[in-house]
């Protein structure tokens, strides 16, 4: 039997998917669900009826891009039928650049060179005296650290009448404590380390630690040399120390006796410009000389 | 300028966070900014490019002083106060009217800025049609010989896609794809200089066609403006090249082995790795069997014995 002619007859019902008439073929970026059509518009048909005309280019354009679309791969899932886009082949600028990698702190870096690697655990662990599973750290955590016992043997040599409990609150304290201090310090080096050197940080290197700690001393210097002077005399009478630091004076540098011509002329010029020309109004405070002047009489 | 906010709570350190640089980035917010005169068709333009954006838009409602191409310190401003990147600034003079302007940010400093005037613009309210839902995604089509060969219309066709691609996704729902942006270039002026562009939005209807892809059908659902181009300024080369950097992560992974040959089709090249001679499985001879040497003796002396048998049958 001969269903060619049933299936061309039912094909006529509707209109067809076809598009004709594109000479360039169309280029799409899936990825954006964009189509670039090169040819060539109409510019008759254009003047005559514009929004026909653009509505029926359009409807054509839309019609190659869908028939692209929906030979995608496709999969179903709760939101109906989705297609499979490519990554988008038409470069976007970003918003912001490529975030830095994070200098890693002291552990990171012995942990990498001795190859360690944090595994992951529970939050919940099992107490075998209460039979429930409880956190690991935190409110209510399970009695990890000792300071929970009902009772607590004296250690052998110790004071008897030593309070036990609060031994064990004071280590962990004192744990919690240093804990702390590691993090300040992993702080310190990493904002020191950002500000020392960008491209290497950028490169995913980190700076070595002498680096920091004489970026660390400078910065302290600084302050030391700031503080020194900043008594009522500017320093002037305060009681040297022997070993102390002394503050670096400005090296005054001199142009060579024989320069580009061009160069001294612009330097000279923008000195020019500043007294007399026309950028010269804001160098005096005319509110101000008149004031001086009418003092002086 | 700003201040550095440090977060006292964990909602502001959540913000903070999420404004942070990212691998994969989050959708870029745009502005919509009255200029200090701004005409009816302006601000219709505005209104309908905002309704376009949503959600990621914020409408500023009240007039701004802010001339994008001598100043751009309010658009600083303005991205850092609301992370934003993109900009639509309209506005209304004698010399340049009915203009918008569209600036796009790059690590909250001025990348390029495009300023168009808008001929004859009608507003969606106009067309008494049915519009696309809010923040679908909607289909380009650039049509024209010109997009990719003038300044102006290479950026023009860069914020567009920019500004309404929205979430970079790799699975669409073919039910959502709801409207289109079409833009067409127009023929050049008889100067030379770049002619009219023509933006129109479409809302789609899917028909049967009797084959399994549907017959498309479009329906203008609005805006419509017919444009030409104004001032324009482009990137800086560095650091248009900068924010073009993919990260790493996000870069198509090498597939190793596989090639297309001249013919379209897909090679494979497979590695075995090194082969044991010993274990090779050879045609099976009796002379090539491996025994041992207590064996050996053995069965040497069973084949004498055989020849012996047989000698004996004849």
């Amino acid at each position: 039997m001969d269903v060619s002619g049933v299936l061309e007859a039912h094909k006529q019902k509707f209109k067809s998917i076809a598009v004709e008439g594109k000479l360039i073929p169309v280029q799409y970026d899936l990825g954006l669900l964009a189509a670039f059509d090169e040819n060539p518009v109409d510019t008759a048909e254009l003047n005559r009826n514009k929004d026909e005309y653009l509505q029926a280019l359009s409807r054509d354009n839309a019609q190659l891009l869908f028939n692209e679309i929906f030979q995608l791969q496709t999969i179903s899932d709760d939101n109906g039928v989705m297609a499979m886009l490519p990554t988008p082949t038409t470069l976007l600028p970003r918003e912001k650049p490529l975030p830095k990698p994070k200098p890693e702190t002291r552990w990171e870096k012995f942990a990498k060179a001795k190859g360690i690697v944090n595994r992951k655990k529970e939050r919940m662990v099992y107490d075998d005296a209460s039979g429930e599973y409880k956190p690991r750290w935190g409110y209510k955590a399970i009695n990890d650290d000792g300071t929970k016992d009902w009772i607590i043997e004296v250690p052998a040599g110790a004071n008897p009448m030593e309070d036990q409990y609060g031994a064990r609150r004071e280590a962990k304290k004192e744990r919690i404590d240093k804990n702390d201090k590691r993090r300040q310090r992993n702080m310190e080096e990493a904002a020191v380390a950002t500000k020392m050197d960008q491209k290497a940080v950028n490169k995913g290197d980190r700076p070595n630690m002498d680096n920091v700690r004489s970026m660390k001393r400078r910065e302290i210097e600084n302050q030391i040399l700031i503080s020194k002077s900043s008594t009522a005399s500017a320093g002037k009478f305060d009681a040297s120390i022997k070993g102390d630091l002394k503050p670096k004076g400005i090296k005054r540098q001199f142009e060579s006796t024989i320069t580009d011509m061009s160069k001294e002329k612009a330097g000279n010029m923008s000195i020019l410009d500043r007294v007399v020309g026309k950028n010269g109004e804001d160098l005096v405070n005319v509110r101000k000389a008149i004031k001086s002047t009418k003092s002086r009489h | 300028m700003l201040r550095t906010i440090t977060p006292r709570n964990a909602r502001v350190k959540r913000v903070l966070k999420n404004r942070e640089a990212k691998t994969e980035e989050n959708v870029k917010t745009a502005i919509f900014i009255r200029g200090s005169q701004t005409s009816q068709i302006v601000n219709d333009a505005l209104a309908d490019l905002y309704m376009l954006k949503k959600p990621h838009a914020v409408n500023f409602t009240k007039k701004n002083q802010i001339h994008p191409f001598e100043d751009q310190s309010n658009l600083q401003f303005f991205s850092q106060k609301n992370d934003a990147s993109l900009f639509v600034i309209g506005t209304h003079s004698k010399k340049r009217p009915n203009t918008l302007t569209f600036a796009r940010m790059f690590d909250h400093q001025l990348l390029d800025m495009i300023e168009v005037s808008i001929e004859k613009g009608i507003p969606m309210k106009d067309f008494k049609t049915p519009k696309s839902a809010i923040g679908m995604k909607p289909c380009f089509m650039f049509n024209g010989d010109m997009w990719d060969q003038n300044p102006n219309y290479i950026m023009f066709k860069s914020m567009l896609l920019d500004f309404y691609h929205g979430q970079s996704v790799d699975k669409v729902a073919l039910a959502g794809l709801e409207y289109v942006i079409s833009v067409t270039a127009g023929p050049m002026t008889s100067e030379g200089k770049p002619g009219k562009i023509y933006l129109r939005t479409y809302t789609i209807v899917l028909k049967r066609s009797g084959v399994k892809l549907p017959r498309i059908e479009l329906v203008e659902m609005g805006p419509s403006m017919d444009m030409t181009f104004g001032r324009i300024s482009e990137a800086k080369p560095d650091v248009w090249k900068q924010s073009l950097r993919v990260p790493k992560e996000l870069k198509p992974k090498k597939k190793k082995n596989i090639t297309k040959d001249v013919m379209g089709d897909t090679v494979g090249r497979i590695h075995l790795g090194k082969q044991d001679f010993t274990k090779i499985q050879t045609r099976k001879m009796k002379g090539l069997k491996k025994r041992t040497s207590t064996e050996d003796a053995d069965e040497s002396s069973d084949k004498k014995q055989r020849v012996d048998d047989s000698g004996d049958e004849e």
